[in-house]
Formats: C-alpha cells, sequence, structure tokens
C-alpha cells in the first residue's frame, strides 16, 4: 500500500526529535494566541515566517501549520468561558458555549470542543492522505491555460465566499495582483513599478506585507475597539463530558466535521465559513429537543468540529495545486517559496518527507492539543488577564524584528509602515485584506501563466476557451460571480438580520 | 450629486488612484503583443480593471445609501507608523537595545493609557526577551549595541 508507506515516511519525519518539538511549540503557540483575543493565527504566522527562515523547510511548515489549527482549539475556551471569541472562528462557539457556562456546563463544553475538534482533526487528516495524491496527479497534466483559469477561479471562489461587498473584494485581489508584479520581471529583466528605488528591486517583501496589515495595521484596528477584559470565574469543574453528552453529540460531531471538511478544501474556505455552516446547519437539522442558543451542547460540537475540519483540509489545495484558500494558506506559500520550493503538485512527488511529514505531523499535534487543553484549561484562562495594553507592543516589536531580519534590509521596515497605514485605511473602508494577500501570492504565477499559455496560442485567447479543463474552471468562475451579483443584497440583510 | 456611501465612493477613488499609478508606470514598459507579452502587458490589463472597479465604485455610491466611514485615529496611526520607520532607521546604526527602546516607548504611547513604570518595565522585558531569542537562540547577526 503506498499510502502506509508514504504515511510511513511521514511518521519518520514528524517524529524525529527536533520536528516533535517544533510541532509542539506550534500547537502551544496556537493555544495561546487562541485564547488571547485581538491576536489571531493569521498575526502569529506572519510573525513567525521570518523565524521559521532559519530552521528546515520541514520544520517551518509543521510550526506554522500547528499554530493555525492549534488556534481552533484555543478559540474556543475564551467563547465558552468569558463569550469573547478567541479568534474569529470560535464566534459561534460563543452562543451555545457560554450559555452552557452560565449554566455551570463549562466544564463539558470545553471538554467536548476538544473532543470534537480532535475527532475533526483525525478524520481530515486520513482525508488529507487520500485525496492529495490524486489530486496532484491530475493536476500535474494541467498546461499554463488550466493553470491560469484555475487562479482566476480560485481567487473569485475566494472572493465570493468572503464576507463584504464583491466589487471592493475584486479590487482588492486586481491591487494585490498588481503589488505582486512589483519588480524584476523574470522575463524581460525590466524593473516594474520601483519608482526609482533600489530597495523595491526585488519587489514587496510578503513578510512586510502581511506583517503590516495582519499585524500593525490590526493592532492599530485594535487600539481603538476598546477590547473588553471581562471576569473569569476560575470554577471550571470536570472537563469530561459524560457517556450520554457524547452519545447526544455524535451526530452534531459527525455533520460537522463533513461540512467542515468539505468547506475547507474550497477557495475561500477554512475554518471561519465552515463553523458558521456548521452552526447553521446544525439549527436546522439536529434532532429536537433544539434548545440552541440556550446552552445546547451540540452547539458546541458541531462548530469547534467543523473549524477544525476546515482549517486541516484548507491544506488540500496549497499543497497539492500550490493555490491558497485564505490568507494562512498564502504564509504557508510564501514560507516555501523562500526555502526554494516552487509550491504546486510537484512538492508531493519532489519533497515527499516534506509534504508527509506535515500530514503526520497534524496528527500528532491534534494530540498535544487534546491533552495541553483539557487538563490544562486552567492555565490558559489566567492568560486572559494579560491586558491589550502589553500585548501589543510586544506584536509591533517582533514585527519590526522580524521585517529586517529576512534581509537585513531597513528598507522593509518602510515597506511595512507604508502598507500598514495603507491596510489601516482599507480596514476603514471595509476592504477585507484576505483577497489583497492571495492576489499578492498568486500575481507573479499567474501572469507567468498567462504569458505562457498566450505563446503557445500565438496571442490567441480563445485558448482559454478551447481546452476543456480551462473552460470548466472559468465557467465555475462565471457562474460564482452570478450568483453572488444577484442576490447580494439578500445576502447582507442575512448577515445584518444574524447580528 | 451627493456621496450616498462614503465608503464606498473613498474605496472607489483609492482604487482608481492605486489604477491611476499601475497604468501610468506601465505605459513606461514595452508591452509587447499577446502572443509575446513585454513586462508592461499584464500590469496594464490589471490597472485597467482595477480602475473598472473604482469606478464601479464611485458610480454606486451616489445612488445606493450606503455605511458613513467612521472616525480615524490618525495619532495611533501616524505614531505607530513612525515608530516603524524609525526602527528602521537606528537598527543597523544603534542596535537592537536603542531602537527597540525606541519601538516600544512609542507604541505604547500610541495606547489610550500611558503608564510610565509599567512602560518602562515593559521595554526591558521585550529587550531581554528579544536579544535572548533572535541574538541567542536564533543565532543572528543583530547589532546588539551601537556600532562605533
Amino acid at each position: 500500500m503506498d499510502v502506509i508507506a508514504n504515511l510511513g515516511l511521514g511518521f519518520a519525519v514528524a517524529l524525529t526529535l527536533q520536528n516533535i518539538a517544533y510541532c509542539f511549540l506550534g500547537v502551544l503557540l496556537g493555544t495561546v494566541i487562541g485564547v488571547l483575543p485581538g491576536i489571531g493565527p493569521v498575526t502569529t504566522v506572519a510573525m513567525l515566517l521570518p523565524i521559521s527562515f532559519t530552521l528546515q523547510p520541514e520544520s517551518a511548515l509543521i510550526l506554522l501549520a500547528g499554530i493555525y489549527y492549534g488556534a481552533q482549539y484555543g478559540g474556543s475556551t475564551t467563547a465558552i468561558l468569558v463569550n469573547i471569541p478567541g479568534e474569529a472562528s470560535s464566534v459561534v462557539t460563543t452562543i451555545d458555549g457560554h450559555q452552557m457556562a452560565l449554566k455551570g456546563r463549562a466544564g463539558p463544553a470545553l471538554g467536548i470542543a476538544a473532543l470534537a475538534s480532535f475527532f475533526a482533526g483525525c478524520v481530515s487528516t486520513l482525508l488529507i492522505t487520500f485525496a492529495a495524491p490524486p489530486l496532484a496527479a491530475i493536476a500535474l497534466q494541467f498546461g499554463p491555460a488550466e493553470y491560469f483559469s484555475l487562479m482566476v477561479c480560485g481567487l473569485i471562489a475566494a472572493v465570493v465566499l468572503a464576507h463584504g461587498s464583491l466589487v471592493k473584494a475584486i479590487a482588492m485581489v486586481v491591487l494585490g495582483l498588481l503589488l505582486g508584479l512589483v519588480g524584476t520581471d523574470v522575463n524581460s529583466g525590466a524593473r516594474r513599478f520601483n519608482f526609482g528605488m533600489t530597495g523595491l528591486a526585488d519587489g514587496i517583501e510578503f513578510v512586510a506585507l502581511s506583517m503590516a496589515i495582519y499585524g500593525i495595521a490590526e493592532v492599530i484596528c485594535n487600539l481603538e475597539k476598546k477590547l473588553a477584559t471581562s471576569v473569569v470565574s476560575d470554577a471550571v469543574g470536570r472537563v469530561w463530558p459524560s457517556v450520554a453528552d457524547l452519545k447526544y453529540c455524535a451526530g452534531s460531531i459527525l455533520r460537522g466535521t463533513g461540512l467542515g471538511a468539505i468547506l475547507g478544501v474550497l477557495p475561500g474556505g477554512g475554518a471561519l465559513l465552515a463553523s458558521f455552516a456548521a452552526y447553521t446547519l446544525e439549527k436546522n437539522v439536529a434532532k429536537p429537543p433544539r434548545q440552541f442558543g440556550q446552552g445546547d451542547i451540540r452547539g458546541v460540537a458541531a462548530p469547534e468540529a467543523a473549524n477544525n475540519a476546515g482549517a486541516q483540509t484548507s491544506f488540500i489545495p496549497m499543497l497539492t495545486l500550490g493555490i491558497p484558500g485564505n490568507p494562512t494558506m498564502a504564509m504557508m506559500i510564501g514560507a516555501l517559496m523562500v526555502h526554494g520550493i516552487a509550491p504546486g503538485p510537484r512538492v508531493m512527488t519532489d519533497r515527499p518527507g516534506l509534504f508527509w511529514g506535515l500530514i503526520a505531523s497534524m496528527w500528532l499535534g491534534n494530540l498535544m492539543l487534546v491533552i495541553l487543553n483539557l487538563p490544562m484549561v486552567g492555565v490558559w484562562v489566567r492568560l486572559l488577564r494579560v491586558p491589550y495594553r502589553l500585548l501589543y507592543p510586544a506584536i509591533i516589536v517582533f514585527c519590526c524584528i522580524g521585517v529586517y531580519i529576512i534581509n537585513s534590509k531597513p528598507f522593509d521596515a518602510f515597506v511595512m509602515a507604508f502598507f500598514a497605514v495603507f491596510g489601516y485605511i482599507a480596514l476603514k473602508l471595509d476592504c477585507e485584506p484576505a483577497p489583497l494577500i492571495l492576489g499578492f501570492v498568486l500575481g507573479p504565477m499567474m501572469e507567468e501563466n498567462l504569458r505562457r499559455a498566450l505563446l503557445i496560442s500565438r496571442g490567441d485567447p480563445m485558448v482559454f476557451l478551447e481546452e476543456p479543463i480551462s473552460l470548466a474552471f472559468l465557467i465555475v468562475a462565471a457562474g460564482l460571480l452570478l450568483v453572488l451579483a444577484a442576490p447580494a443584497i439578500r445576502v447582507k440583510r442575512e448577515e445584518a438580520l444574524k447580528e | 450629486m451627493a456621496i450616498r456611501a462614503p465608503k464606498d465612493f473613498w474605496a472607489g477613488v483609492m482604487f482608481c488612484g492605486f489604477a491611476a499609478i499601475g497604468i501610468l508606470a506601465a505605459k513606461g514598459y514595452s508591452l509587447g503583443s499577446a502572443g509575446k507579452m513585454g513586462p508592461g502587458y499584464f500590469p496594464l490589463l490589471l490597472g485597467i480593471v482595477l480602475a473598472a472597479m473604482g469606478v464601479i465604485l464611485i458610480a454606486r455610491s451616489v445612488v445606493v445609501e450606503g455605511e458613513r466611514v467612521s472616525r480615524f485615529h490618525i495619532l495611533p496611526l501616524v505614531i505607530i507608523a513612525t515608530a516603524v520607520c524609525l526602527f528602521g532607521l537606528m537598527i543597523e546604526p544603534l542596535g537592537l537595545v536603542a531602537s527597540l527602546a525606541v519601538l516600544t516607548v512609542l507604541s505604547a504611547w500610541a495606547g489610550a493609557r500611558f503608564r510610565l513604570l509599567e512602560t518602562v518595565a515593559l521595554t526591558l522585558v521585550l529587550i531581554a526577551f528579544s536579544i535572548g531569542v533572535f541574538v541567542y537562540a536564533l543565532g543572528l547577526p543583530l547589532n546588539i549595541w551601537p556600532s562605533l
């Protein structure tokens, strides 16, 4: 069996002492920042990118991945105990989770959240194991025309599934693509958009851009919001849910896992979308009596399973196609590229140790997370007493040192300051930064594939419509746009009603 | 004509601005043809799409009612952006200790409440932590003290 041999290789990589340590560090950091409101996995991954460059690529990805799925566990703790989502993806967990806590059932709520996440994590790791190789095999057959259309489709889907205005999101994607082109053009050697600044000869540093937006601009926005620190009771009680609770939740956990796993694979998906969708599904299909909103344990189990499943399956398109579905995945791609690994279907065949090692580490990391979260929940709760005014200068300090150490180039600090101001303005104008980051990562690849496709077809743009796979991607993209353009108002109204 | 959706209007203006920069700069590079693209081709294409999006936003903002832009908190923004730039200017000649001290104090000052003792303590902790992690644990070639 190929799968067993592959997993064997993966565990051989993941179980080296060094990688176990990085996996542990990743999930530990993930838990901590998951618990803390005001600092999320995207920010943390961005802040750790420069450090990960000093590691082996395997260790770097294991560390960064641990942060992302670790945050899904930590986020639920804050959601249940303080009614503040530690992470955006645990927003829905606050609804029933905190009600349970008020009724003295905080322990079982935390327990079911961790166990549901663990179950979902194991299942989605298996799913990646089986789904990734065939997908990569298909992707290996793609020519430049297919790739270009796939990227268009991926970007459009990411935009459609993101919340907010469609036009603004498309504009942000296009702006991201443009920013990605700054620097020396690989084909002609022409220096583009450097405006006479030698610092821009190699383009805009990805780390500077992502830390500016997700680190510094977000800090400035948070400073206005006044994050409330509420009082937490230390009495959590027994965290292991009873057998009856487990039985009661089994269906919800299964549904949450399935839905989360599917939504995670889609561009624009991932943990956030998965948790919302799972909660909505649960409200409609769970066996009565439904007491959602008043502390129904299934309202905790389903979204928590879904956000972890979604977090992990979102690695599938990133690893097999080289297409990031969300900003965190864009940063993983950035990490790969700095290590000189071209993201795409070849990663699996050229660097099997990296690919399978990462997957094996996810299973290991999930196991560590259950151990970290259940018995030690009291420790994490105490973290909530750290006020934001002590936290944010640390974020800024980390971003500044980080941006400097990548290239030892002080100029990157100026780039970061510029995009921090831009990011703040964009956030104020309700322009989501996620599409910009996705566009930025894909910009050069998209230009290269467009160029090659049109070179082969001698400049005939019909090539994108004549190749069947390429046509299919474009039809999906156009379909998504049409679907969203029509009921845009309705979607907005629904969102407003939810709040 | 009144602007009914200020958020959309200003976003449109911003995108048009970026598009203008993109298109003007792209005109300086050779365009080539579709079959043999020059460095200016794809940027020009993107610039046009971006401009179109900007125009749609502006046009829509005078027709459809929308949200107002919430107040800009200029001071924290300026302080923090300046602090980051100062860090870039200071890190090589003056080293970590001095540049982090300036960065931390300025960042803390940008917040709502400034407490002197707490800020001093935080600065010391962050400097010690950064030197420990970056210089000793990761072995990165960073100056700790001013290089003379």
